[in-house]
């Protein structure tokens, strides 16, 4: 009878670990990951407006006691977000005319510039849901035309790509992921090119394949390169170097680069509507 | 399990995985925020042993897998494994003793986190063993401590009239811890 009951039990162990490794192996295999995919798509459809309506109910609960005990941070905060808009505001002005110029400039060397990309405006729903990514969940999907692979920017720089669209959300990897790659060009005239890596959420990032000895400064920017086959349009700020040396009888030097975007201010954030050209 | 426990185990998880994606993903300390998915199958493991344990961990982690962006199937296998893992090594436990419950969330949780690393960079995640461990493990192992208590308490709810003799002495305990 035990001995029945222990058979029984591995069985259904043996079982479930079986059609785990069988669901992993669909959603990793390239023709069958669809099928998760949709699956997946159609949970989200379900979940989203739920979490939604839970996060709607008890945010200000949360917002409350935040700013109970933080209320001179949050007075601050709001006296620098003041200051900061009525720079931007003065900055815009000034260089509207600048901007026009340059516009016309780049549309007439057909040149890909960001601003002349359609961009879906979408916000943050969701920062970091796994312990092991670097991800956010994205309020727009493939109904408001955004797809995998689009480039996501906002806060000062590039911010990630869509990794997975459904149909009212998205999932964005961050540059800061450790699954994150971006081909970047740097120095005058853009001459030199390097990989941005992602070390994972809260380290710096580093930029690889840069030969030993190569003229960096620190504080100098890091834009997508925008090469053949390349993931991201160019242009976009992605980084800025704070940190270089050169090891004896290394193969390339060594470049620690931080994010241009503030990725922890990412309540708004723009999807371009950017395709590799072909 | 009878069809009512199926019915409460399910509202269970989805109670859990709400909580999870709504409160805990901002309680983030170090880079790591708490994760109440590895404590369903540790409570069910405790409460109604190996078999149990597997089934609920299955079912809870195919659950998030649906939410979360690692790989689909991920968090099922290791959360059937935990579950297994937790009622067959604590099958020989009195589970009258008041550090079961603590000692089997905090060595369950980072196991299993230790578990889900290594696989997803197995299947080809490396970015999953790129993370700050040490405040993972410290951030989830403290708060699974603390939150086995009411997870495990909602699991005897939902596993009650199982006949099994770890809820009823379980009960006991519960009603002297809180």
């Amino acid at each position: 009878m035990a001995r029945s009951r222990r058979s029984r039990r591995t069985l259904t162990v043996i079982v479930l670990v079986v059609v785990s490794l069988s669901l992993i192996s669909l959603d990793l295999n390239g023709r069958t990951h669809s099928l998760t995919s949709g699956i997946k798509s159609a949970a989200n459809d379900v979940y989203s407006p739920l979490r939604q309506g839970v996060v709607d109910l008890i945010s200000p609960i949360g917002n409350f006691f935040a700013g109970a005990f933080d209320y001179g941070a949050v007075q601050s905060q709001n006296e620098q977000l003041q200051k900061a808009i009525g720079q931007l505001r003065a900055t815009q002005a000034e260089r509207g005319f600048e901007q026009n110029q340059l516009r016309q400039l780049t549309q007439l060397e057909n040149l890909p510039f960001l601003p002349s990309l359609p961009v879906v405006t979408a916000q943050t729903q969701d920062e970091y849901s796994s312990n092991f990514t670097a991800t956010i969940t994205l309020d727009k999907g493939r109904a408001d035309g955004v797809d995998v692979g689009y480039p996501v920017v906002g806060a000062g720089g590039l911010v990630g790509q869509v990794i997975q669209s459904f149909h009212h959300t998205c999932v964005v990897r961050l540059i800061t992921d450790g699954q994150s790659k971006v081909g970047v060009t740097f120095g005058p005239g853009n001459l030199y090119t390097a990989i941005v890596d992602g070390q994972g959420p809260g380290s710096d990032l580093t930029a690889d394949l840069v030969p030993p000895h190569t003229p960096v400064r620190k504080g100098e920017h890091l834009y997508t390169s925008g090469l053949n086959a390349a993931e991201y349009p160019a242009g976009i700020p992605v980084a800025t170097v704070s940190n270089f040396h050169t090891a004896a009888g290394a193969s390339q030097e060594s470049i620690t680069v931080e994010p241009s975007a503030n990725l922890s201010e990412l309540s708004y954030v723009d999807v371009v509507q950017w395709v590799p050209p072909t | 399990m009878t069809a009512r426990s199926v019915v409460r185990v399910t509202l269970l998880i989805f109670v859990v995985l709400m909580v999870q994606q709504t409160v805990m993903v901002a309680l983030r300390l170090g880079g790591a925020h708490p994760d109440l998915l590895w404590l369903i199958p540790i409570s069910a493991a405790l409460m109604d042993g190996p078999e149990t344990g597997a089934i609920v961990g299955f079912w809870a982690g195919l659950a998030f897998d649906l939410v979360l962006p690692t790989p689909f199937g991920l968090s099922a296998l290791v959360g059937c494994l935990l579950g297994y893992a937790t009622g067959a090594l604590t099958k020989a436990v009195d589970p009258r003793a008041a550090w079961l419950k603590p000692v089997a969330a905090l060595a369950g949780s980072v196991a299993a986190d230790m578990l889900f690393a290594v696989l997803g960079a197995i299947l080809g995640q490396d970015q999953m063993v790129q993370i700050n461990f040490l405040s993972l493990f410290l951030v989830v192992g403290l708060s699974s401590v603390i939150l086995v208590l009411p997870v495990s308490r909602f699991m005897r709810w939902a596993l009650a009239g199982e006949n099994n003799r770890r809820s009823l002495v379980s009960a006991q305990t519960d009603s002297r811890i809180w």
